[in-house]
C-alpha cells in the first residue's frame, strides 16, 4: 500500500508551496491538501483494522459510482432537496412576518416570546411521533419536521434583528413623515435584512441537518433513507459513507448559494468588516 | 446675518422645560427650568459639557421626547410629535445604509409628483456637492459625504427649522471646517432656522448668531451669548477671540490649562 504515503507527501508539498501565495490560491490549495491528507490517513487506518469496521476509500468510491450509475444518488438528492426546499420556504414564509411583528410590537413580544422560547428547545426529532400521527408516513411528515427545524432560527433571528434596529433610523423615518406600512417596507425590513439573511442561512443548515433524521423514519427515498436502508438491508457501509459524503457536499453548496444573498447592495452594509 | 433678536419673529419658544428620567437609582434630573426663544432665520448653538442635557432638549423640541413639565411651541403650536416641517440631522449617521444617495435624499418626498421629486432631489444633491454619487451606497462614501447626504435629505423637505445634534462630531477637523463653511452658505441661501447642539466652543463661535451655554447636569441655561460677528468670520480677529474667551469663562475652563 504505497499510494497513501505518496498522497501524504503530496499534501505536505502543497502545504509548503502555498506559503507566500495569495489568499485566493491558498483558500483552494490548503483545503485540498487537508482533504488529500484525510483520505490518505483514512486509508492507512483501514490497514490496521482486523475486521472490517469502516469501509476503505476505494470501497466508498465504488459505492458512490454504484449510486451514480443507477441514478439512485440523483433521485435521492432531488427527493431530499424537495423536502428541504418546502420545509425551509414554509418556515421563511411564516417565520419572517411573525418575527417582524413580534420584534416590532412590544406587546406581541411580551405575549409570544416566552412561548417561542419554550418551543424552541424541543428538538424536531421529538416531534416525529406527532408528525406521523398528523401527517402519516410520507413527504408531509418529513416536510413538517424540516419546517419546525428551520422555523425557530428564522423567527428568533428576525425578531432579534428588528429589536436591534438602530433607534436613529426609526426616528429619522418618523421625522420625515414615513409611518405605518411604509415604515415597515422602507425602514424596518431593510434595516433587519442583513440579520434576517444570517438567520435564513442558519435555518437552511439546520433544515439540511434534520432532513436526514426525517427521512430515516417517515419516507422511503432521500439521502437519509439511503443511509438507513444501506445499513439495514445489507450492511453496505460503503453506501452509508457515500451518503454521508453526499450530504456534506450538498450542505456546502446550499450554504454557498444562500450566501450569495449577502452580496446585494441593499444588505452589504450589514456585513462590513467581516 | 446677525439678526438682532428683537426684530425677528419668535419661531421656537421653550418655556419652563424640566426633564427627568427614571433610572434604577431613582429619578435623574437632566434639565431644569429651560426658557429660550429662537427667532425665525436665527442660527442658535446649544453649548455645554457632555451629559448636560442639550441633546435631550433638542429631542424634546423635535417631538421625540416629552418634557416632564413645561412646554415647547413652534409658531404658537405645541410640539407633541416629530414633524416634517422641522427635521433632524442626526449625531450618528441617520441616513439609511441600504438605500442609495438618491433614495436617501428622496426619503421625505413621498406623495409628491414624480418630476417634482426628481427635480428636488437632484437640486439638493448638487447643492451639497454630491453630483455623480446619486447611485452610490453610503458604505462607499466618506464620513463627510455621508453627512452631506444627511444635510441634503433634510433640506429636500424644505423644513423651516433644522435641528443638528453634533452633526460634524465624527469628522476630521479639516472636513469639519469645510462642512461648517458650507452649512453657513446653505443657511444663508435657504433662510432656515437652525438649532445646533455642540460641545465645541470654536464650532459655536464660528456658526452661531447666539450661543446658549448650559451648566453641567442638571442642565440649565447659564447664559445666552450674542456672537455679533458677520459671516464670513475672521477666525483671527480680536472680536472672535473675545467671544471665545467669554464662552470658555462661562464653561469654567478659561486659563485652566
Amino acid at each position: 500500500m504505497t499510494w497513501p504515503w505518496i498522497a501524504i507527501a503530496l499534501a505536505l508539498v502543497i502545504w509548503r508551496a502555498s506559503r507566500g501565495l495569495g489568499a485566493r490560491a491558498q483558500s483552494v490549495l490548503l483545503p485540498t491538501a487537508v482533504g488529500v491528507l484525510i483520505i490518505a490517513v483514512w486509508r492507512l487506518l483501514c490497514l490496521v483494522q482486523n475486521e472490517p469496521i469502516f469501509p476503505t476509500p476505494e470501497e466508498t468510491y465504488g459505492g458512490i459510482r454504484e449510486l451514480v450509475v443507477d441514478n439512485t444518488l440523483r433521485d435521492y438528492v432531488i427527493a431530499s432537496l424537495f423536502r428541504v426546499t418546502w420545509g425551509f420556504f414554509l418556515a421563511a414564509l411564516v417565520g419572517i412576518p411573525l418575527g417582524l411583528v413580534v420584534g416590532w410590537s412590544l406587546r406581541a413580544y411580551r405575549a409570544l416570546n416566552p412561548i417561542i422560547q419554550g418551543l424552541r428547545p424541543i428538538s424536531p426529532i421529538a416531534w416525529i411521533p406527532i408528525s406521523i400521527l398528523w401527517f402519516g408516513v410520507g413527504d408531509r411528515a418529513a416536510i413538517y419536521l424540516i419546517f419546525l427545524a428551520a422555523f425557530f432560527p428564522i423567527v428568533v433571528g428576525t425578531m432579534a434583528a428588528v429589536r436591534n434596529i438602530s433607534l436613529v433610523y426609526v426616528r429619522s423615518a418618523r421625522n420625515f413623515g414615513v409611518e405605518g406600512v411604509e415604515l415597515f417596507r422602507r425602514v424596518v425590513l431593510p434595516a433587519a435584512m442583513p440579520q434576517i439573511i444570517t438567520s435564513l442561512r442558519i435555518a437552511l443548515g439546520v433544515a439540511w441537518l434534520v432532513v436526514v433524521a426525517a427521512e430515516m423514519i417517515a419516507v422511503d427515498s432521500g439521502l437519509g433513507y439511503l443511509i438507513n436502508d444501506a445499513r439495514n438491508m445489507g450492511r453496505r457501509y460503503d453506501l452509508v459513507v457515500a451518503g454521508m459524503l453526499a450530504i456534506g457536499a450538498i450542505g456546502i453548496l446550499l450554504d454557498l448559494l444562500i450566501r450569495r444573498l449577502e452580496r446585494f447592495d441593499e444588505v452589504r452594509w450589514g456585513y462590513a468588516g467581516r | 446675518m446677525t439678526t438682532s433678536s428683537e426684530s425677528a419673529r419668535p419661531k421656537v419658544v421653550i418655556s419652563g422645560v424640566d426633564k427627568s428620567f427614571d433610572t434604577r437609582a431613582g429619578p435623574l434630573e437632566v434639565l431644569t427650568d429651560v426658557n429660550l426663544t429662537v427667532h425665525e432665520g436665527e442660527f442658535v448653538c446649544l453649548l455645554g459639557p457632555s451629559g448636560c442635557g442639550k441633546s435631550t432638549l433638542l429631542n424634546i423640541v423635535g417631538g421625540f421626547e416629552r418634557p416632564t413639565s413645561g412646554t415647547v411651541t413652534i409658531e404658537g403650536e405645541a410640539v407633541t410629535a416629530p414633524d416634517k416641517r422641522r427635521v433632524f440631522v442626526f449625531q450618528e449617521y441617520g441616513i439609511f445604509p441600504w438605500a442609495s444617495v438618491w433614495d436617501n435624499v428622496a426619503l421625505g418626498l413621498g406623495g409628491q409628483p414624480r418630476d417634482k421629486v426628481i427635480e428636488t432631489v437632484q437640486y439638493y444633491i448638487d447643492l451639497v456637492g454630491l453630483s455623480g454619487f446619486e447611485k452610490t451606497y453610503p458604505m462607499e462614501l466618506s464620513g463627510g459625504m455621508k453627512q452631506r447626504v444627511e444635510v441634503a435629505r433634510a433640506l429636500a423637505v424644505d423644513p423651516d427649522v433644522i435641528y443638528m445634534d453634533e452633526p460634524f462630531g465624527a469628522l476630521d477637523s479639516l472636513t469639519r471646517l469645510q462642512m461648517r463653511a458650507e452649512l453657513i452658505k446653505i443657511w444663508k441661501q435657504e433662510q432656515k432656522t437652525i438649532l445646533f447642539v455642540t460641545h465645541d466652543v470654536d464650532e459655536s463661535v464660528q456658526l452661531a448668531d447666539r450661543v446658549v451655554v448650559f451648566s453641567e447636569r442638571p442642565g440649565r441655561i447659564k447664559e445666552v451669548v450674542e456672537v455679533g460677528l458677520e459671516h464670513p468670520r475672521d477666525l483671527g480677529s480680536p472680536e472672535y477671540g473675545v467671544a471665545k474667551n467669554r464662552l470658555y469663562e462661562l464653561l469654567g475652563v478659561l486659563h485652566t490649562i
